[in-house]
């Protein structure tokens, strides 16, 4: 019996995702213990904030097959959101230090930005894609793609004309000491950021497994013909999917709003971050992603560790070539059909 | 009537395909739609799935009209189609599919069910419940997408090229399965391009020649017409 556990898996290991995996919590242990346990902390961080923009963008890519290039300005929107929300509170907490608001303001302010960005992906179907599916889905990938594009310009240069080019960013969330693991600080607001995120992750896929919506969302996904038979209503689940994966980005911009301040083009890091771990995992492979988004995050503070704080897209973007290059369907792609297939 | 198909004119874009199809089809009934390749077999059960608006004509179902009717919206009415590609979720276990297609019903005891009935009826989908729908045989998805379309409790169902792509003792066994459903009171359309098999069992029968339809009549009937026996029977 155990022969057989030890036998599944160093088959395990051998395959590209075994190995990959293996090699990067290889790297995390060493560089932790090299440098110290702030690189964990701050590759966990990120990991789980890159995780909910690269699910999102997973899900557009495998349900709807968009191609999303504007999925950082919903990251911006959900950070403008809770900037907005949150600013009048802060000066509430000041001026009244017993509130509850000293708790739960944060929520308020990140669940605005989850509500802001289901939102804008709403409007964003029923104004741009709704209208060109409706009239052709010839060509679809290549036309959803450059509309994205204007999407995103557009949606930058709102920004800009509404609320200006300026930084507008917060001192912090939650006041208070911050936690002590082994060593390491971790402030208040860090920790709750990994909390939320993990929690969000852990609830959407609970969701795409188990309700009758997220299976409705699964086999859309499969095929749409075979979905519309069995009676599921494609236009709603569209909807829903993009107001879900844009609500997906847009709390990640709101609950980093503490380290990432607002600006019209804040998302195009998130975005290409989110595409590095799509095409490192597989296009359309949700669970793929969630890992993915904690090799490249690991991939990101290691390199601005070690190589230097310019090199953090040079690296990743140089292992992405060396990806399509050598295995297009991504390193979790073996065993799932290529969305773009279809 | 179950269904009532009146004068309809369907295809894809500018390209005609169905001009003037009028078929009806009474509750209980087994009715068979045979002919040549491009004749328009599947372009009709299409039309009346919903999958193609039609340019003219008229889908009456129940004595409502679901003409132009979405593919969701004539499932929600109770119209069941099984596809000729099947169309399966490939990533999901044969017990999920089965359950996607019980998609309209919302209670839980009432989906679970239709679940054992479908197990009673194809043993063999309940031994695979949890194998993935993209790694069976071509038989057994054939079953499965039967299945799947008995899900949803229908009062019809269409059923496009139950022998395609199958080998013939296959074929047989999928026939005696929707041999099964029509015992149990079940109405199915089906279209066939094996016609000596499809006119064998069937009760009645519709010959579609060019989008059109040729000749119409009892099974038996049409089996001996000597126009059918020497065009696609040879002999």
């Amino acid at each position: 019996m155990s022969k057989n556990i030890v036998a599944d898996l160093t088959a395990w290991v051998r395959t590209a995702a075994g190995l990959s995996m293996t090699i990067a919590v290889i790297v995390a242990i060493a560089a932790t213990i090299h440098t110290g346990p702030y690189l964990l902390v701050n590759t966990i961080v990120t990991g789980g904030m890159l995780a909910l923009v690269a699910t999102g963008l997973t899900l557009m890519l495998g349900v709807l097959n968009i191609p999303m290039f504007a999925h950082g300005e919903y990251f911006m929107i959900g950070s403008l959101t809770a900037y907005y929300i949150f600013t009048p509170i802060s000066e509430f907490i000041l001026e009244h230090p017993d509130s509850w608001l000293v708790t739960f303001g944060p929520f308020i302010a990140i669940l605005g930005a989850l509500i802001g960005g289901a939102i804008a992906g709403a409007i964003s179907e029923k104004l741009v894609f709704g209208p060109l599916r409706r009239r052709s889905t010839d060509n679809w990938v290549m036309n959803s793609f450059l509309l994205t594009v204007g999407l995103s310009v557009l949606l930058v240069n709102l920004h800009q004309l509404i609320f200006g080019a300026d930084f507008k960013g917060i001192v912090g969330y939650w006041q208070g000491m911050p936690i002590s693991i082994a060593g390491a600080y971790i402030s208040l607001d860090r920790a709750l950021a990994f909390i939320i995120s993990a929690v969000i992750v852990a609830l959407f896929y609970l969701f795409m497994t188990y309700t009758r919506t997220g299976m409705a969302i699964r086999a859309v996904s499969q095929d749409i013909t075979g979905a519309e038979i069995v009676g599921i209503d494609i236009e709603k689940i569209v909807l829903l999917t993009i107001s879900l994966a844009c609500a997906l980005a847009a709390v990640s911009g709101g609950s980093l709003l503490f380290m990432i301040p607002s600006y019209p083009s804040v998302g195009l890091e998130p975005l290409y971050m989110a595409w590095f771990v799509v095409i490192l995992s597989g296009l359309g492979n949700i669970l793929g992603a969630v890992v993915g988004a904690f090799m490249v995050a690991l991939l990101k503070v290691i390199t601005v560790e070690y190589v230097g704080a310019g090199w953090d897209f040079v690296v990743p973007s140089a292992l992405i070539m060396l990806i399509l290059i050598f295995k297009p369907s991504g390193i979790f792609g073996s065993d799932v059909r290529g969305v773009l297939d279809k | 009537m179950l269904l009532e198909v009146k004068n309809l004119n369907a295809g894809y874009g500018y390209l005609q395909i169905l001009r003037d199809v009028s078929l009806q089809i009474d509750k209980g009934e087994y009715v068979g739609i045979v002919g040549p390749n491009g004749a328009g077999k599947s372009t009709t059960m299409k039309t009346i799935a919903g999958l193609i608006s039609p340019m003219s004509g008229s889908v009456v179902f129940n004595g409502e009209d679901i003409t132009g009717l979405s593919g969701s919206a004539v499932a929600k009415k109770g119209i069941s189609f099984v596809s000729e590609e099947m169309n399966l979720f490939v990533n999901m276990t044969v017990q999920e599919n089965l359950y996607m297609g019980a998609y309209t019903i919302k209670e839980k005891h009432l989906k679970n069910e239709r679940l054992d009935f479908v197990f009673e009826l194809f043993p063999r989908l309940a031994e695979r419940k949890k194998q993935l729908a993209g790694t069976m045989s071509g038989g057994e998805r054939k079953m499965l997408a039967i299945g799947r379309g008995m899900m949803s409790n229908p009062s019809l169902m269409l059923v496009d090229e139950p022998s395609f792509g199958l080998a013939p003792q296959l074929t047989t066994s999928v026939f005696a399965s929707l041999e099964v459903l029509i015992k149990n009171g079940m109405t199915i359309l089906v279209v066939e391009q094996n016609v000596t098999k499809t006119l064998a069992v069937t009760d009645r029968g519709y010959v579609l020649e060019n989008g059109k339809v040729g000749l119409e009549g009892n099974s038996a009937d049409l089996a001996e017409d000597s126009y059918v026996r020497k065009v696609f029977l040879g002999v």
